[in-house]
């Protein structure tokens, strides 16, 4: 299986004040394409900032990190934001989707940026998508008007939508019930199965974690388990 | 991104009011004021001009240009002008400055000699007759239709009641017009005139007329009446000034509406610029969104504002005695400051927004 995503002696340290915060010391992992990855570990483990330096929010101290073949960690502010447009769908804890826009506008925007105005998703992708998340029928309700676990069904298909290198999502099931958390744990599964779509979830709830391929333990900024 | 930036400007109700109402205020304050200055100015010129005669004769102090009431000229200069070579006939105007009836500008009344004043301009009773003693006047058409009066109607001059006794045409110096011996005995000024009207043999000769009387006449005022369009902006005291100012002010309220109403805007949706910049948009894309929001608000406004210029100036021409003309330049000018004021104002807003961490933007509460 060709890797998607390559981390090699990763480390990020934080200046708070005067106290330097060591959140990664040294990650080494490697996914393949079509791997279902959860990362688990106790809030402050660094799971968060590794997500963030994978997805190019954050820009490490140190190491390397390859998404697809792009190398992140010598890239300008604005590389590393065209490495995401292009690359990586973010899905969240507290969906953070557009409040203003109903469903379809916040898909419609997502497609926007990621095809620079042009549309580049085929009807058919978008219809694939969307009976996968069972959302044909929401795409006119905005986000207040729909169940939590509809938005983050909407959140996962504004971040499959463009058909990504890699979905990274930040606790998707923190926010939910156990019912929601349950659906959309199985629309991850689904995604990962049928378009064979490489996900990187955390997590520190071990029954969420469970559901992928491969478990991924952290804590004080290093992996300590992975059973891939 | 187009239907982000229509949610947002309909999703925010309050914000988009007022940036709206704040342009519109930069662009009504261009519109009004320059419609009004030009108004003004050309509504005098077109009268000054339709008196008739090629040169006004004044002297220091008692100038045709300035709205006072100083009537210093001594109507026998008119025989001195008259045997003046080239000068055709005179008559001697005296001018008197009211304040408008609503309160707002001026109003000026006119004491004239009827026979040579008509010879001159041309001036004929289109209704009712000519005044007949000190408690009559005439007004022109315009002034007729303005202020909805018609023969045997009242009007204040002096602060106390006058009767319209005709109705004159064309437009020509002051719209309302009186016997000057009359207007000279209310402001106890006999014998004097505020200007007097030359008629020229040979228009040709205008200028050369002209030289001659100040040569006969030294130390007076000598006018060409082309040269009032001229003369009038120069009359009144830092004009292009006030007009610049009036620019320079609107720009700034445009601007720093806009800026205040995105920089809240933007505060406010922080984690919405995060939520753009986990979806891989640019800096150039979110200053985009955020300026194309702007010249939106900015558009609208723009368009609030001329129609409230125009209903303003439609309610100013009706209810006052000032007159307003609205030019395209202007108009243009008036627009461009909104738009650009706007989207100069959510530059800094814009720049901010695209400038933000995207980890802290995203966990903003």
């Amino acid at each position: 299986m060709s890797a998607i995503l390559k981390i090699e002696n990763l480390t990020m340290t934080y200046r708070v004040g005067k106290v330097d915060v060591h959140a990664l010391r040294g990650v080494n992992l490697s996914v393949g394409r079509g791997e279902f990855v959860s990362i688990m570990g106790p809030s402050g483990c660094g799971k968060s900032t590794l997500l963030h330096v994978l997805g190019g929010l954050l820009k490490p101290t140190s190491g390397r990190v390859l998404i697809d073949g792009e190398d992140l960690t010598n890239m300008s502010d604005a590389d590393r934001t065209d490495v995401r447009r292009r690359k990586i769908g973010f899905v969240f804890q507290r969906f953070n989707l557009f409040p203003t826009l109903s469903a379809e506008g916040n898909l419609r925007l997502a497609e926007h940026i990621h095809g620079q105005g042009k549309k580049i998703i085929d009807d058919e992708t978008r219809r694939e998508v969307l009976k996968l998340l069972r959302l044909e029928n929401k795409m006119r309700h905005k986000p207040l008007e729909m169940s939590g676990g509809e938005q983050q069904r909407v959140a996962l298909a504004r971040a499959v939508i463009n058909r990504p290198a890699i979905i990274l999502a930040d606790e998707p099931t923190g926010n939910l019930d156990s019912e929601n958390s349950e659906v959309v744990l199985n629309m991850l599964k689904q995604l990962n199965r049928e378009l064979n779509q490489t996900i990187v979830m955390i997590t520190h709830n071990p029954e969420a974690a469970a559901v992928a391929s491969r478990m991924i333990e952290m804590r004080d900024g290093i992996i300590v388990k992975d059973n891939g | 991104m187009d239907s982000l930036i229509a949610s947002n400007i309909r999703q925010r109700p309050t914000r988009t009011l007022i940036s709206v109402a704040g342009i519109a205020l930069g662009v009504l304050l261009v519109v009004l004021n320059t419609g009004l200055v030009r108004g003004m100015l050309n509504d005098r010129i077109k009268r000054e001009r339709g008196i008739g005669a090629e040169i006004q004769f004044t002297r220091k102090g008692s100038s045709v240009l300035s709205p006072s009431s100083v009537m210093s000229l001594d109507v026998r200069y008119g025989d001195r002008l008259s045997q003046i070579q080239g000068v055709k006939m005179v008559s001697p105007v005296g001018r008197y400055v009211q304040t408008g009836r609503s309160g707002l500008g001026f109003e000026q009344v006119d004491g004239i000699d009827f026979e040579s004043y008509s010879a001159i301009s041309g001036l004929r009773i289109v209704e009712g007759r000519i005044y007949g003693n000190e408690n009559e006047v005439i007004i022109d058409e315009f002034k007729a239709r303005q202020s909805n009066l018609g023969i045997g109607s009242e009007i204040q001059v002096f602060g106390r009641k006058m009767k319209v006794a005709g109705i004159y045409a064309p437009e020509s110096g002051a719209r309302i017009k009186m016997n000057l011996t009359d207007l000279q005995n209310f402001l106890t000024a006999e014998n004097k005139c505020t200007f007097i009207m030359i008629k020229v043999d040979d228009p040709n000769q205008e200028q050369t007329v002209q030289k001659r009387i100040n040569n006969e006449l030294p130390g007076n005022i000598v006018l060409l009446t082309r040269d009032i369009a001229t003369g009038f902006g120069r009359a009144i005291p830092g004009i292009d000034t006030f007009v610049r100012a009036v620019l320079v002010l609107s720009t700034i309220v445009s601007m720093l509406v806009i800026l205040l109403a995105m920089y809240t805007t933007i505060t406010e949706r922080t984690r919405e610029i995060g939520i753009l910049k986990s979806l891989g948009a640019s800096n150039s894309y979110i200053i985009s969104v955020i300026e194309k929001e702007a010249i939106v608000i900015s558009l609208i406004g723009v368009i609030t504002g001329m129609a409230a210029a125009l209903l303003a100036g439609w309610g100013i021409e009706k209810g006052t005695t000032l007159q307003l003309e609205f030019h395209w330049t202007w108009l243009l000018t008036a627009a461009l400051i909104g738009l650009c004021g706007g989207a100069l104002g959510a530059l800094y807003p814009a720049i901010r927004a695209a400038n933000q961490d995207p980890v802290k933007a995203l966990s903003y509460e």
